[in-house]
């Protein structure tokens, strides 16, 4: 790598970096089912954007384009079925805490 | 001519749903039999002309590139032998129509989902056909929308989700270090690489498939998923879905990219060797069937991994046998458990008792699939069981495989523990109307009984034919 991409690189791998850091953060703290649906959006975000940084980085920019956009499509599809859950569990509970949701152990 | 198998299931699909008539309805179940059908009939046979054969227009169109070898055979005959109990239990247990052509749609995606994930040859599309199979697998596990369904499938949810995070991760990281998604180009550039980053990426992938396979201590979401999911999805998930989504992926990728490195073998032994401890103490305590019988899965999913741990042909011909008859076995306990769960309505151990006078099939089938868990000669688990051992043996890992042997004891003592419970013993109160289930769910069953115990006493055939093979996978 030459010295000017490596400077592309460490200015876009703090931002993967934080990004990672706050949805990990808010996946750990949160009790409500759509703010973690929200942290793992925050997370598949910073995943995006090392994929695009990647294939800027090895020349590969056709390979991560088509990647990305895969991906964007797969993750709307996740957050649908994420959101069709939550909204049957308010049907059920009348709120969005996962801590009524321990139904299942032993 | 392999992108048959995924074109053709979904152009039925498209073709099932268009809005012609109810007669389509009905043909859903059909077309769904004859497709399972068609899958395992052609990967037994399958030296015949389908898998070479060439369709220049279809190739033109579809250019996902796919890959056949002996492994692919094995997975497909265990996608479509499990797909077909789910599908014969789900026309018994589901009443409506309507609900059984919902999950017939369901099903055929995660199939499709997972006949890609068997062929594929490179990881961005793995990826993708990952996805399918977990979406469809959502959506299965709160098929019922109750309380149960939702927590399980939410929690299987988020997990497959940062699974998928961790994987794509680690694809970026190839990426980087490869410039190229396809297996042998990753898996070439990677001696060349920057060491820490490849490394990263392994450990990365490897941790993103425990938690797909659920192998201990990524195993959070399994016993949940499998007890809340109706019982023609617990077929499913427990007979094909965590092993095409976790463990052959596991093994694919480890022969084909990261190839049988110290410290990766190092990981798969000691995950291995923990989730068959972890699982069978964990299934002596349980009172519910489907629990104990999810945990059971862990510790047998233990083994394959432990034996695709050891890096030789035969270890891999052993954990994959062990795959397909961990499929076989535990679907026929899983759709055993589902026939006692509709007639007495529960689940609790407790509650069950002397009900091999009243369900004598049941009763019988489920000792079969027990006893091969347990690995007793002849049946088919037995000598999974003893290729694993030898190939740990050969390797020198003689701990993993006292560990291994000791561990068979605990599969046997609760199993004995359920057989006592559920089926032994004095009928219990308030049971003596308890009948079989109809002849769909009890032929199911005695097909499943008959290939565990087929497949042990024709083990010589099944070795030459379909295990040996195997090796051409480490030969890159």
């Amino acid at each position: 790598m030459s010295l000017n991409l490596m400077q592309t690189f460490s200015i876009f791998g703090f931002f993967i970096i934080l990004l990672f850091i706050v949805g990990t953060y808010c996946l750990v703290v949160t009790r409500n089912i759509l703010r973690a649906v929200i942290a793992l959006e925050i997370l598949i975000k910073a995943v995006t954007l090392l994929l695009i940084v990647v294939g800027y980085i090895t020349g590969n920019v056709a390979l991560a384009q088509s990647l990305v956009i895969t991906v964007i499509v797969i993750e709307v599809v996740i957050v649908v079925i994420a959101g069709g859950i939550a909204l049957s569990v308010f049907r059920h509970n009348d709120d969005l805490d996962v801590r009524r949701l321990q139904n299942l152990k032993g | 001519m392999p992108s048959l198998i995924i074109l053709v299931p979904l152009l039925g699909l498209i073709i099932l749903n268009m809005p012609i008539g109810n007669f389509m309805r009905r043909g859903a179940f059909w077309f769904a039999i004859a497709l399972f059908s068609a899958q395992v009939l052609l990967a037994v046979f399958h030296h015949s002309l389908a898998w070479t054969g060439k369709l220049p227009p279809v190739d033109a169109l579809f250019k996902v590139g796919f890959t056949i070898d002996h492994l692919t055979f094995i997975m497909f005959i265990c996608i479509g032998l499990v797909s077909f109990s789910s599908l014969l239990v789900a026309r018994h247990a589901m009443g409506d129509e309507g609900e059984l052509f919902k999950f017939i749609n369901l099903l055929i995606i995660a199939s499709v989902g997972m006949s890609g994930i068997v062929m594929v040859k490179d990881i961005f599309s793995l990826y993708i056909f990952l996805e399918i199979t977990s979406i469809a697998s959502f959506i299965l596990i709160a098929f019922r929308k109750d309380v149960y369904g939702l927590e399980g499938a939410f929690k299987y949810l988020v997990l497959s989700a940062v699974a998928t995070i961790l994987m794509l991760t680690s694809i970026a990281l190839f990426i980087l270090v490869s410039g190229d998604t396809s297996f042998s180009t990753i898996g070439a550039s990677l001696q060349s690489g920057n060491r820490v980053i490849v490394m990263l990426a392994i450990g990365i992938f490897i941790c993103g498939l425990f938690i797909k396979g659920g192998v201990v201590p990524f195993h959070g979401w399994l016993p949940d998923a499998y007890m809340s999911a109706p019982a023609p999805v617990s077929i499913l998930l427990a007979g094909i879905i965590t092993k095409a989504a976790g463990i052959y992926t596991l093994i694919r990728i480890t022969s084909a990219v990261f190839g049988f490195i110290e410290p990766v073998k190092a990981i798969l032994m000691l995950a291995g060797t923990v989730s068959i401890l972890f699982g069978a103490f964990a299934a002596l305590g349980q009172n519910d069937f489907k629990r104990m019988l999810a945990y059971s899965s862990i510790s047998q999913i233990g083994y394959i991994v432990l034996g695709a741990g050891t890096g030789t042909a035969l270890g891999i011909a052993g954990a994959v046998f062990h795959l397909f008859n961990h499929s076989v076995f535990k679907s026929l306990l899983f759709v055993n458990a589902s026939a006692v769960e509709k007639e007495l309505k529960t689940n609790d151990m407790n509650r069950m008792g002397g009900l091999s006078y009243r369900m004598p099939i049941t009763s019988a089938t489920s000792m079969v699939g027990f006893l091969s868990t347990c690995g007793i000669p002849p049946l088919s688990g037995f000598w999974s069981k003893l290729l694993i051992l030898i190939a740990l043996w050969q390797t020198g890992h003689f701990a993993y495989a006292t560990i291994a042997v000791l561990a068979s004891v605990l599969t046997l003592a609760y199993f004995l523990m359920m057989q006592r419970k559920v089926f032994f013993g004095k009928l219990a109160l308030g049971l003596e109307n308890v009948k079989e289930r109809g002849a769909g769910i009890m032929f199911v069953s005695i097909a499943l009984a008959f290939i565990t115990i087929g497949a042990g006493i024709f083990f010589p055939v099944i070795y030459n034919n379909f295990l040996l093979p195997i090796k051409e996978i480490l030969v890159k």
